[in-house]
């Protein structure tokens, strides 16, 4: 009943979207900013190496690399943030999400997203979670679910099924692709 | 496991075999007409129903079991030879089977009882069925009204009928030796009522020279008791030695021991012991019967049956049902060893398992040839070589054959040639023909469609066939066959082909082609597959609203199958499915392209060739034809250094060959596809990926949509 009424008296300022529960955080770095996923939707990390590229992806869609035995896609979190591409270093991981298709009967999906760094696994408590912005973070807001504060810093609550929606991803590729034909085209 | 439990699984295992009997029934029945030699097919097709009306009634499923048993009644005066196979007689039972199948379900759903439009339904099939099981009706109805008389007299108190028929001849010391006939007779009458009794004296001599110490009598009696054979045999235990006495069931009792053998148990498949199990002949019978048998010099060659009736301890009737009963046993039997029933899941995570084991086993193999462990290697050739052999075997598990998937359209064809008022029959070729049972899940829609649509638009009415100087009755093939690692399925009709100028004019009415394109016939026919494409001048209820071809394209396509026209104006159209024979695992072709790896399926790659000295052209000379290539490097966009030789890969597809263009050839492999998720669902020219023994994911190729990008947009880059 409080929660309840926590979202409402917030719904005002989050401009209509969810705020982050409460909960167990994995929180990474990523181009110098803090970010964190909820415990529950990332399975496990893993070291970067061995990715496979797929051509005529958008830039943000790095490749696949086998989880033993499935092939799973891996995402530039960086890319998709349309702030290019994640440079490779000795500390860069992949952190394996699972994410719920919505539109597919509630499928789910295991994807790679690219650190540069993993931090710790931290409890955040609701009164610490703020609603996101509407500008100034420099992602989407509707990537955001709220701002955590820590440690005198903010940390970045991702919403992970806006993040990693493979139907969205799926859709700019296309698009992506057929702009890139045009171009090739005209260049041609 | 609950009682309910065990109860609804047993249920959901009824109506599963029940569906597949019915499947195999109604199969029977379509082939009855045809088949020269009936009586095997019609034995089946009764054991069917007979099968499931025994398994309804041990459901309780009693509207299931008076349906049934009509249909067995006619089924039986068929196998009796009383009835002949007419084209009428199968149109009345086809449906009967729908109903049966609809009763079933019924129940799979949760409704035991029988619903009463059901049971409309239901009683007007059975009316149609009744005419064929009482061709004359009066007399029928006479005897008939016979038996309830004599049941109800029997109910009421009054004996005029009795259930067993003894012929005793008593031996002829048996006064001598101080046994009296009379006093057994009446022992006898203590077990039962005597319902009749004859004398027959016609073994007496003539006063003068006849012994009164001799017995000279015998005795036809009519018993009526609940007693069995052997306590009633054993009335005449003391007289046995020289007299001559048989106890047979009375011939209106003959039915009652023929269901009683039928409902016997499973465990004993020995004739004898059927009958001595139901009762007809005791354990001394059988004995004798046996003896007999053995004593039979130099080899026994008549059967304990014959033997038996021989003996006339028993009439041929029941020995047929034991016999029968017998045979069922052993089907039984036979059919339990043959197969078990498995789930798909299960089948499928094995699958998969070994799948891991394939890419695991090259891993370690790969480990193997860097280190210079030769028993190593060798340990691990060994292993990988078995590993093969399981993956094969595996895969044979999925195998089924393609003819249950064409057997379907039997009926199909049937059906439909009603409705469209033509004479077609259905030709069946390579049935045997095993693909894997995805394949085989996912061929019959579209099969469906191509069937509706040659026997709609393909063949012709049959004036005009005949006017064509074709026979009357149009003929529709389906045709299944292995051919280099697929399976070639093909839909063929004899009707008057496609008409090339009416689908180019079509075409170019819906802007699909330029006006005076130069098409070859190939490219014309495949025009067809165009969504929203149909020439049928009407709409009729099966096709012709141009939904359906585009369809089957993309369903095959999902099959990573292709689909080819071939036909002959007047002569016919033959629609060719090419599809791989497994959907899991391919034979692949390994090619590198800067640092990563491809896979090519090998069913598409022709041969390989160096690239010429590299004058920046597309395009190659090879023995005396030009092919054209693809460069990998630049449709990937790899980087970093090129190899100083470059190789070809001639690939093809529809016979139209192609080069791609790699920097090294790695040779073929044996691989697991797996699918690469939506994600990439728009990349064109990939179409999956599998995981090399070093663990890297290579993509694999496909050639079709490859050649197809290549056509569309021929300046990549």
């Amino acid at each position: 009943m409080t929660e309840l009424a926590t979202i409402q008296d917030k719904l005002p300022v989050a401009q209509g979207k969810t705020t982050a529960m409460a909960g167990q955080y994995l929180t990474f770095t990523l181009g110098g900013e803090l970010y964190a996923l909820g415990i529950l939707s990332s399975k496990e990390i893993i070291d970067y190496g061995n990715l496979t590229e797929v051509p005529m992806m958008p830039v943000f869609v790095r490749g696949v690399i086998n989880l033993r035995g499935s092939v799973v896609p891996v995402v530039d979190l960086l890319a998709r943030f349309g702030k290019g591409a994640t440079p490779i270093a000795k500390r860069t991981g992949i952190v394996i999400v699972e994410t719920i298709n919505d539109a597919d009967d509630g499928s789910t999906q295991d994807l790679g997203i690219i650190v540069d760094a993993v931090n710790e696994v931290v409890e955040i408590s609701q009164e610490d979670i703020e609603p996101a912005p509407s500008f100034g973070t420099g992602i989407r807001p509707d990537f955001i679910n709220g701002m955590a504060k820590r440690n005198g810093r903010f940390v970045i609550l991702l919403n992970v099924s806006k993040v990693l929606s493979v139907d969205e991803m799926a859709t700019l590729s296309k698009v992506g692709h057929g702009r890139e034909l045009l171009l090739d085209t005209e260049a041609g | 496991m609950s009682f309910d439990e065990q109860m609804r699984d047993a249920l959901k295992t009824f109506v599963i075999e029940s569906l597949e009997l019915l499947q195999d029934m109604e199969d029977g029945l379509l082939g009855l007409e045809i088949d020269p030699e009936p009586s095997e097919r019609i034995n089946a097709i009764f054991r069917a129903a007979h099968t499931i009306k025994g398994s309804a009634g041990l459901f309780g499923l009693d509207h299931i079991v008076a349906f049934t048993h009509v249909v067995e009644s006619v089924l039986d005066t068929l196998r009796d030879g009383k009835l002949n196979v007419s084209p009428e007689l199968v149109a009345a039972l086809l449906p009967c089977c729908d109903h049966m199948i609809e009763l079933i379900q019924g129940v799979s759903d949760g409704h035991a009882d029988a619903n009463s439009s059901l049971s409309a339904a239901a009683r007007q099939l059975l009316d149609g069925l009744e005419s064929f099981l009482n061709p004359e009706p009066k007399q029928a109805m006479t005897a008939v009204q016979d038996t309830s008389e004599r049941l109800e007299s029997s109910g009421g108190g009054i004996v005029d009928s009795g259930n067993w028929h003894l012929f005793i001849q008593f031996g002829e010391n048996c006064l001598r030796d101080g046994m009296d006939p009379l006093s057994f007779i009446r022992y006898l009458a203590t077990l039962g009522e005597i319902v009749s009794l004859t004398t027959f004296s016609h073994a007496m001599p003539d006063a003068d020279s006849m012994d009164p110490e001799t017995s000279y009598l015998g005795f036809e009696i009519v018993l009526n008791s609940d007693a069995d054979k052997a306590t009633i045999e054993s009335v005449f235990d003391f007289v046995r030695e020289g007299s001559y006495i048989h106890i047979l069931p009375l011939e209106n009792r003959i039915p009652y021991y023929v269901e009683l053998i039928e409902s016997l148990g499973e465990e004993n498949a020995q004739l004898g012991e059927l009958l001595l199990k139901s009762g007809v002949i005791t354990q001394r019978e059988l004995q004798e019967g046996l003896n007999a048998q053995q004593a039979q010099i130099p080899q026994p060659s008549a059967r304990i049956g014959e033997i038996l009736v021989d003996q006339q301890v028993v009439q041929q009737p029941l020995v047929n049902a034991a016999l029968e009963k017998q045979q069922q046993i052993k089907d039984n039997k036979a059919r339990e060893n043959q197969s078990i029933r498995v789930d798909a899941e299960r089948l499928d995570k094995l699958i998969d398992l070994i799948g891991e084991l394939v890419i695991s086993s090259a891993a370690a193999s790969l480990r193997g040839m860097q280190s210079a462990d030769v028993v190593l290697q060798e340990a691990n050739a060994s292993v990988i070589s078995l590993v093969e052999e399981v993956r094969d075997s595996a895969l044979q598990l999925r195998m089924v054959p393609i003819g249950t998937t064409f057997n379907r359209f039997q009926r199909v064809v049937r059906d439909i040639s009603k409705e469209l008022g033509k004479d077609i029959k259905l030709v069946i070729g390579g049935a045997d023909t095993e693909v894997d049972k995805s394949v085989v899940e996912k061929i019959g829609d579209p099969l469906m469609h191509l069937v509706r649509n040659a026997m709609d638009h393909g063949i012709e009415r049959a004036e005009q066939r005949l006017e064509n100087g074709k026979p009357a009755q149009g003929t529709l093939s389906l045709n299944a066959y292995h051919s280099s690692g697929n399976i070639v399925i093909e839909v063929s009709d004899d009707g008057g082909g496609l008409n090339r100028d009416k689908i180019l004019a079509k075409a170019i009415e819906r802007g699909l082609v330029q006006a005076g394109a130069a098409l070859s016939d190939q490219e014309i026919f495949a025009l067809i597959f165009e969504p929203g494409f149909s020439t049928a001048d009407q709409i009729s209820n099966l096709s012709g609203r141009g939904v359906g071809m585009d369809v089957v394209k993309r369903n095959i396509a999902e099959l990573r199958g292709v689909i080819d026209i071939d036909s002959v104006p007047g002569r016919g159209t033959t629609l060719k499915i090419q599809l791989p024979l497994t959907l899991a695992i391919i034979d692949g072709f390994l090619a590198g392209v800067g640092d990563a790896s491809y896979v090519i399926p090998l069913d598409r790659v022709v041969e390989c060739v160096e690239l010429p000295v590299d004058d920046h052209r597309d395009y190659m000379e090879l023995r005396g034809e030009v092919l054209p290539f693809i460069r990998l490097r630049q449709l990937f966009r790899k980087t970093g250094p090129t190899a100083k030789r470059q190789n070809v890969i001639v690939v093809e597809h529809l016979g139209f060959k192609a080069g791609l263009v790699v920097d090294r050839l790695l040779g073929e492999l044996q691989t697991v596809i797996k699918p690469l998720g939506k994600l990439f669902s728009h990349v064109q020219g990939v179409g999956g990926s599998t995981i090399l023994g070093s663990g890297e994911v290579a993509l694999i190729i496909d050639v079709p949509t490859l050649i197809r990008q290549q056509e569309h947009n021929p300046f990549p880059g």
